[in-house]
């Protein structure tokens, strides 16, 4: 048996063993700090500090003092910082390689503190600075109610389409005058058309007195043509360019008549002044500090997401990874061990002059393992101004889709005095009650949150007609309820309000409003009138007095057209016309002498005729 | 390295029993062919330290394991493992077994460790037997023939023989 055993060789191994986990438990608290602050760092983004990590063996644990993990949006605050943490470890697990935390305590926990030092990990650059101003400035709004401009103010600021069809207007009226003025310049004027109608009828009129009196005629004649012709084109040119011109100024008056209606309508949306503005107080009413929680919470939990998804997609990443690591495979256990778990969390940390008391359980990245969600449960303890906080947040990642819930409970919350953002009024006391519910299912958000403000006080130090108004409206409502609703993507979900409070002010607001708006419009239109007038001038006059000259510039025409249509009787034919009338004459005369003789001898035989007749009777008589 | 191999060689020269030399290589077989950081494998070394094998051979047979595991073995490796731990009729023992902390620190749910330890375990004996052949027949025939080879005679002028033989005194 001696020859088989070899008892220095058990010394050795027992000495190296012990060496090893004594260099082990001394290096221990600077491997889990220097892991903390590296891999912190890594998934915040920012610097991420622990002051010492001491390392107990009985029981196997660990403790943090004051961890603070940097903002890296703003380096100078800590996202959170916690005075201590206890940790207890199992040692099974660890023995694998598994974290598996039986008690987490944390005490002292703080949100959004400041920092001594930067915990910026890297200096932004000079373009990303620029950038996130000029994010900045796109996020604040162009106009707020309370920053309503003047009718001046807003006729200064604005490029208006008035302005620009006015100065339109002037300038294509003055084109039009010139080129209608040279147009009519070129035109015979009514002196030159009669002195035309008397050369014309000197020329036409009367017989030839020989062919050379004939040909004379005709040269004359064939040159005022010629001047007809020309003067008809300059008459036709001219009634072309006064047309267009009447035509321009037209468009150019009706462009100018509408613009002020556009310039109205336009600054009626930009500076709207409906009752959603003031509506939107319902947003308001939780201030700073809600809106500063919501965005933490919602921060956190995108930080936190990435590490909690389990899709088809990563599943495929770690088989095919195994191939050459291997795998766990898990079976079913009421003690599971996951890569990293926490199993109970018990975390505190001061909050409106209390404390807020975090109970977490099954807090790991692989439920797939555990087959528990993880589960939150956040109460408020000694608040100073809200009765009640209960809020339970599960995330469940088991089964695809993922699922993760929040549900929100508030009891008698005393809101800090809120100002309402419009006529200096201030919600000054309240008690609120609040029940929500959120769920994230596949990054799809669908919230509803339900409040119930009683005992409501108002106040409000404006001095104007409007606050005086809305005072007196808020001074008679003690108890309004407030719904909020959010859906859609995660990161940029629709946002609904609603509450009984609006429809409460809504008289007195829409009132006030429409008056207000009423009055800006009437003088906007003033001002805009005004603007008609500085650069319209009396153009329908002109438009009239254009229209005028068509017509006349149509009679010359037709005048001309008449004139040149003209003939010069041939010389020949006028001999040849002048001999007929005379031999038509001599028959004339002929037919007259004989058609006198026959009505002479008719008369006589119709005489001769009538005196037979009377002889005849006579004779009759006698007889009887 | 060469220490080592030259550990190893005087191991194979010397009068060391050839089991010694046999079962440090078969030990070296189970810790080689499964992952290095697993709680067995401080059984696997306790028993080495423990039983008079020969330590050189184990840990140049660690050394030689472990590439012909990364080189070929560890897929069938994974493959055994990930066949066994999925077993439908297994399933009940496996599931008792997980439920047991002892067995769960020996990463019996790991493929890769459960196959590398299966095939370690069907491959031990006829390891351990061709091992022990193999040290017979080189100290029978193989030595003699080498020693006449000229690399031979080239290699005991070398500063390597020197270091064999600084061990070998």
């Amino acid at each position: 048996m001696k020859q088989w055993i070899r008892w220095s060789g058990l010394l050795g191994f027992i000495a190296v063993t012990a060496l090893l986990v004594v260099i082990f438990v001394l290096a221990l608290p600077w491997l889990i700090k220097g892991s903390i602050e590296y891999i912190g760092t890594e998934v915040a983004g920012a610097k991420v500090s622990v002051d010492d990590v001491d390392v107990t063996f009985n029981p196997l644990g660990v403790t943090l003092n004051r961890l603070q993990v940097a903002d890296a949006r703003e380096p100078m605050r800590n996202l959170v910082e916690f005075t201590q943490a206890d940790a207890q470890l199992e040692l099974a697990p660890l023995l694998l390689g598994k974290g598996i935390i039986r008690d987490l305590g944390v005490s002292h926990l703080q949100f959004n503190t400041e920092r001594t030092e930067s915990g910026a990990i890297a200096k932004p650059t000079a373009e990303e600075v620029a950038a996130e101003a000029a994010k900045k400035a796109a996020e604040e709004p162009l106009v707020s109610v309370e920053d309503l401009p003047s009718a001046d103010e807003i006729l200064a600021r604005e490029p208006l389409k008035t302005t620009a069809a006015g100065e339109a207007m002037e300038a294509t009226y003055k084109q039009r005058k010139a080129d209608v003025e040279a147009a009519a310049a070129s035109v015979p004027s009514q002196a030159d058309l009669a002195k035309y109608e008397a050369e014309l009828k000197a020329l036409t009129s009367g017989s030839f007195s020989s062919l050379e009196d004939f040909k004379q005629r005709k040269a004359k004649f064939d040159e005022l043509k010629k001047r007809f012709k020309a003067d008809q084109a300059a008459v036709q040119q001219a009634r072309d360019v006064i047309q267009a011109s009447r035509k321009d100024i037209q468009l150019a008056a009706a462009n100018l008549k509408n613009a002020p209606g556009e310039d109205l309508a336009y600054l009626r949306d930009k500076y709207q002044l409906n009752a959603s503005g003031a509506a939107n107080i319902t947003g308001l009413l939780f201030g700073d500090q809600a809106a500063e929680w919501a965005s933490q919470a919602l921060y956190w939990y995108e930080l936190i997401s990435p590490y909690l998804a389990s899709d088809g997609e990563e599943e495929s990443e770690v088989i095919e990874d195994s191939r050459l690591t291997g795998r766990f495979v898990h079976f079913p256990s009421n003690d599971p061990w996951p890569e990293f778990l926490i199993r109970n969390a018990h975390i505190t940390g001061p909050f409106d002059g209390g404390y807020l008391v975090i109970n977490g359980r099954d807090l790991t990245h692989q439920q797939d393992v555990t087959q528990r969600s993880s589960v939150l449960t956040i109460t408020g303890d000694k608040l100073q101004r809200v009765g009640d906080l209960n809020s339970v947040i599960t995330l469940d990642h088991r089964q695809q889709p993922a699922t993760d819930s929040a549900t929100l409970t508030i009891s008698d919350w005393r809101l800090a005095p809120v100002n309402l953002g419009i006529a200096g009024a201030e919600l000054a006391s309240s008690r609120v009650q609040v029940k929500a519910d959120a769920q994230v299912v596949a990054g799809k958000l669908n919230a509803t949150a339900d409040a119930t403000v009683r005992d409501a006080t108002f106040s409000g130090a404006g001095k104007t007609t409007f606050a005086r108004e809305m005072n007196q409206a808020l001074a008679g409502i003690t108890e309004f309820t407030v719904n909020a609703g959010a859906k859609g993507n995660l990161l940029t979900p629709k946002i609904e309000f609603g509450s009984d409070l609006d429809k409460q002010l809504s008289k007195a607001f829409n009132q006030r409003i429409r008056a207000k708006q009423d009055e800006l419009e009437a003088k906007l239109h003033t001002r805009l009138t005004a603007q008609i007038a500085q650069y319209g001038g009396d153009y329908a006059g002109e438009l009239q007095q254009l229209a005028a000259m068509d017509g006349s510039m149509g009679d010359r025409f037709n005048a001309l057209k008449d004139m040149a249509g003209q003939q010069l009787e041939d010389f020949t034919a006028q001999k040849e016309r002048e001999a007929k009338a005379k031999v038509d004459a001599e028959k004339a005369a002929v037919q007259a002498k004989i058609d006198a003789e026959k009505a002479a001898a008719k008369a006589e035989a119709d005489r001769k005729k009538k005196e037979a007749e009377q002889q005849a009777k006579d004779k009759l008589k006698k007889l009887f | 390295m060469l220490t080592m191999l030259a550990k190893l060689l005087k191991a194979l020269n010397s009068e060391s029993a050839p089991w010694q030399i046999a079962l440090a290589l078969t030990l070296s077989m189970i810790i080689g062919l499964t992952p290095l950081w697993s709680l067995h494998n401080i059984v696997i070394l306790l028993l080495a330290m423990i039983i008079r094998v020969n330590l050189s051979a184990f840990f140049l047979g660690i050394l030689v394991f472990t590439i012909l595991g990364m080189a070929v073995v560890d897929i069938w490796s994974i493959q055994v493992g990930e066949a066994l731990l999925t077993r439908p009729d297994l399933q009940a023992m496996w599931t008792e077994l997980y439920a047991q902390d002892i067995w769960r620190m020996l990463a019996f749910n790991h493929t890769l460790t459960l196959g590398g330890l299966c095939i370690a375990a069907i491959a031990f004996i006829p390891v351990f037997f061709l091992s022990l052949v193999f040290v017979r027949l080189y100290r029978q025939r193989v030595l003699n023939w080498v020693n006449k080879l000229k690399i031979t005679q080239m290699l005991k002028a070398s500063n390597f023989y020197s270091l064999y033989q600084k061990f070998a005194e």
